[in-house]
């Protein structure tokens, strides 16, 4: 097994500067009068955003941040059947000796970034609630992490990534949190590894299959009780985005390389095509452009290229039609009112081990860069004295 | 309200700023032994770069157009929209009483479409009928202006063609050949304008709705009838174009603006989502480098910008379902059938809603018929408005012949 090297992020010079040179050619399209959100980003949102990309934003300012506030590594992980691929990630310990190892899996079009707010929080140490080891990788093919170069790089290998870094780091059982692929990712590991390693795991997009006429008794009984209004709520949320906001997925998951070509060669068309999630996804974060910038520059500057992370839907497209069998181990579901998918707290308790739930009246799909403390609040909660999983990883119970 | 001659015309400033974007250009890595599975290989995607940047000629191919197509515009003017600019194509046959047909195009198609089989269909012969033909630009396409307004569907596509364009030109009845978004926009010229004005429909790209519950016999007909073995063919491909083919259409029915900004910005990304088109959707169809990139030039350089064309997706998202709910056209229709098209369903399901006289099933070709089979298709139109022929004088006294 080989060993870690510490990491900091430093574009090459040549690579801002190619930025800069495409972004004084920017091309606009038109745009409908009246437009407003309708038809995707606005133009005068792009426009500025661009404007602001080309001027007045100081990557290297933003560079050092993340550099000084995120102690980072890369490690080379094998992969059965798949190159070794060298693994960029976060790793921080807390001043708890025994605090529970925790891995954050992102998804897209996330990045390692996102455990930014909530890292000093869980790593924090008090005697009223538990504290974490954190480690957050970058995904194969995301942030600073290499991409697999053969095809068939599917859910199994991502989890095997996720636990082998894991133990590679001394934590031979741990637990997780995941959003977007990083729910399905850990959901796969608490498949594989549930037990004898992965002992408990949180999301904030629970999931569940829905109940069909194959189930008659759990289809009666969804036909039949009654929806409270935050379920109704969530099911016009996902109804929206069922009927309205999947185009990105079609095309991610059928051929995410046409649309890679478009993402590489122009800034503008990948700040356009992400900013949309951005603003679209959330429960109207106040984003800043700086934080807009610096999150779409991690896309545009990232090792693998911003195609290489799209391919992820072709791998997992059957994944997220066929969930597959459910695990075991205690679950964690955090609900947001605008998470793209919410289904009722109810199915997903009766296929799951849930022994925490919470639900939120704010917050969306990025939970941790738009509601940290709850987020942590909730996962302290999950493992806090008292809980179903307090001391769920023998002799790390998060207290001192 | 009178036309313009118009010719192409590209200015040097934006031939120099596609040439300093295409210098500039990078590429994505690929997975090993990929090939079309996600999308153009990056060899291709290269190869095609470089020949736009060095060596591709748009001066010469802008020239050949202008001598061989003659086009015009003019203003148009559609109710709630304003008046809207229109380039069109327009030639006679020298056979007087040749048959006025509007022939229109889809996405990613455009007028250039019509360039091939032009001479064909206005050729004189005692043997076959004429046509005079008019092919348009729709309007956020080609040369033409695009709508600024939202709103722009069905009823306004087929109002400018319709009711405007054709009548104004003197072709007071008329034919049309359409495929694609050319076949939904005559359908529904078909339904408001035909038998006064709109006298017959050919199309390539026959779209039927599959029999229901809610018409049991055709239903029970459905569930026993055995499938032929080209009806199976094209079942199959209509279910690939559905999963594996439709990832365009979701998103430019639902975020056009957030997908026109990549294709406004990145020649690259404009020829990557448009060459993928022009491969996939044609049997086999031997592009040469300097066709594609003409076809694709086309859309940069287009009036209204590339950003403009796919918005027709989204604002007929909704009007698209509802054409069952419509009333069906009555008047005679042809269809051509080509195994490669994206959805092909049983000629029974088509023939039950409505009038077909003329039917072709074809053993090879694609989606863009005009351009892959293009003798074959203009046989299909001959042989519907032939002497003998089920439409044959539909357009009293432009029987086609002299």
């Amino acid at each position: 097994m080989s060993s870690e090297t510490p990491f900091q992020i430093n574009v090459p010079d040549e690579k801002l500067s190619t930025l800069r040179a495409k972004l004084e050619l920017a091309n606009f399209p038109d745009e409908l009068q009246d437009a407003g959100w309708k038809y995707g980003s606005p133009l005068v949102d792009v426009k500025r955003l661009t404007e602001r990309w080309r001027n007045q934003y100081d990557w290297r300012k933003h560079e050092r941040k993340i550099n000084e506030m995120l102690p980072m590594f890369t490690r080379n992980i094998d992969v059965d059947g798949f190159d070794t691929l060298n693994i960029h990630y976060v790793h921080k310990k807390s001043e708890t000796v025994d605090a529970i190892p925790l891995l954050f899996c992102h998804g897209w079009p996330g990045s390692f970034w996102e455990v930014t707010k909530i890292l000093p929080l869980l790593t924090a140490s008090a005697p009223e609630h538990p504290s974490f080891h954190v480690v957050a990788l970058s995904l194969p093919g995301y942030g600073f992490s290499e991409a697999p170069r053969k095809q068939g790089f599917g859910l199994n290998q991502y989890a095997e990534v996720a636990h082998k870094l894991m133990i590679a780091l001394g934590y031979n059982e741990y637990v997780t949190q995941g959003g977007d692929w990083g729910c399905f990712i850990t959901r796969k590991m608490a498949s594989v590894y549930g037990g004898g390693h992965h002992k408990a795991w949180h999301t904030n997009i629970p999931m569940a299959k829905v109940p069909t006429w194959k189930s008659p008794l759990s289809f009666l009984s969804f036909l039949l009780t009654p929806w409270s209004t935050e379920e109704k709520a969530g099911i016009e949320r996902t109804k929206w985005f069922r009927t309205k906001g999947q185009g990105y997925f079609a095309q991610q998951s059928t051929q995410p390389q046409t649309l890679g070509y478009g993402l590489t060669d122009s800034p503008v068309g990948l700040l356009a095509w992400i900013y949309e999630k951005l603003v679209l996804w959330t429960d109207n974060y106040n984003w800043s452009d700086d934080e807009v910038l610096t999150w779409i520059s991690l896309y545009w500057f990232s090792r693998a290229g911003p195609a290489a992370s799209l391919r992820i839907y072709f791998e997992l497209r059957e994944d997220c039609e066929d969930l597959g069998r459910d695990p075991t181990i205690p679950m964690g579901a955090s609900y947001f009112p605008k998470e793209p998918i919410i289904l009722r707290a109810a199915w997903v308790r009766k296929l799951n081990n849930v022994v925490f739930e919470s639900h939120h009246k704010s917050g969306g799909h990025f939970a941790a860069t738009e509601r940290p403390e709850e987020l942590v609040q909730d996962l302290r909660k999950m493992f806090a004295k008292g809980s179903p999983a307090f001391a769920i990883v023998p002799g790390r119970t998060g207290y001192a | 309200m009178s036309e313009t001659p118009f010719q192409i015309n590209i200015p040097d400033k934006k031939l120099s700023i596609l040439r300093a974007k295409l210098e500039l250009a990078t590429f994505p890595d690929e997975l090993q032994d990929i090939g079309w599975k996600q999308g153009p290989p990056l060899a291709d995607m290269k190869r095609l770069v470089e020949r736009w940047k060095n060596g591709y000629d748009w001066r010469k191919y802008e020239k050949e157009l202008n001598q061989e197509l003659p086009m015009f515009t003019r203003d148009i003017d559609v109710d709630g929209f304003g008046a809207l600019n229109v380039h069109y194509v327009h030639k006679k046959s020298k056979t007087v009483d040749a048959i006025p047909l509007l022939f229109c195009h889809g996405w990613p198609g455009s007028f250039l479409e019509v360039r091939v089989i032009l001479p064909l269909l206005t050729a004189p012969s005692p043997e076959h009928p004429s046509f005079h033909v008019v092919a348009l630009s729709l309007p956020g396409f080609g040369f033409s202006e695009g709508s600024h307004k939202p709103g722009f569907a069905l009823d306004q596509y087929a109002e400018v063609i319709a009711h405007k364009l054709m009548i104004a030109l003197g072709y007071n009845e008329y034919v049309t050949q359409g495929g694609d978004w050319g076949f939904l926009i005559t359908r529904r010229m078909a339904a408001k304008y035909g038998g006064k004005h709109h006298k017959a429909w050919h199309t390539n790209f026959p779209m039927a709705d599959p029999p229901n519950w809610k018409s049991p016999l055709s239903f029970l007909s459905y569930l026993v009838t055995p499938f032929s073995p080209e009806e199976k063919a094209g079942l199959e491909r209509t279910a690939w174009y559905r999963n594996k083919s439709s990832g365009y259409f979701v998103e430019q029915s639902t975020f056009p603006q957030t997908l026109a900004y990549s294709f406004t910005d990145s020649p690259v990304a404009l020829l990557a989502w448009f060459y993928e088109k022009l491969v996939i959707w044609t049997d086999d169809y031997k592009w040469t480098d300097d066709e594609a990139l003409t076809w694709i030039s086309i859309y940069w350089f287009s009036r209204a910008g590339p950003g403009a064309a796919h918005r027709i997706y989204f604002e007929v998202h909704g009007d698209f379902y509802n054409l069952g709910r419509t009333s069906y056209p009555t008047i005679p229709m042809g269809a051509s059938y080509f195994p490669k098209e994206l959805l092909l369903l049983p000629s029974a399901w088509l023939r039950r809603l409505n009038n077909v006289v003329s039917e072709s099933h074809h053993t090879s070709g694609g989606h863009f018929a005009a351009t892959e089979r293009p003798k074959e298709l203009v046989e299909d139109v001959r042989k519907m408005f032939a002497k003998g022929g089920p439409a044959f004088g539909i357009v009293p006294g432009r029987s086609g012949y002299a």
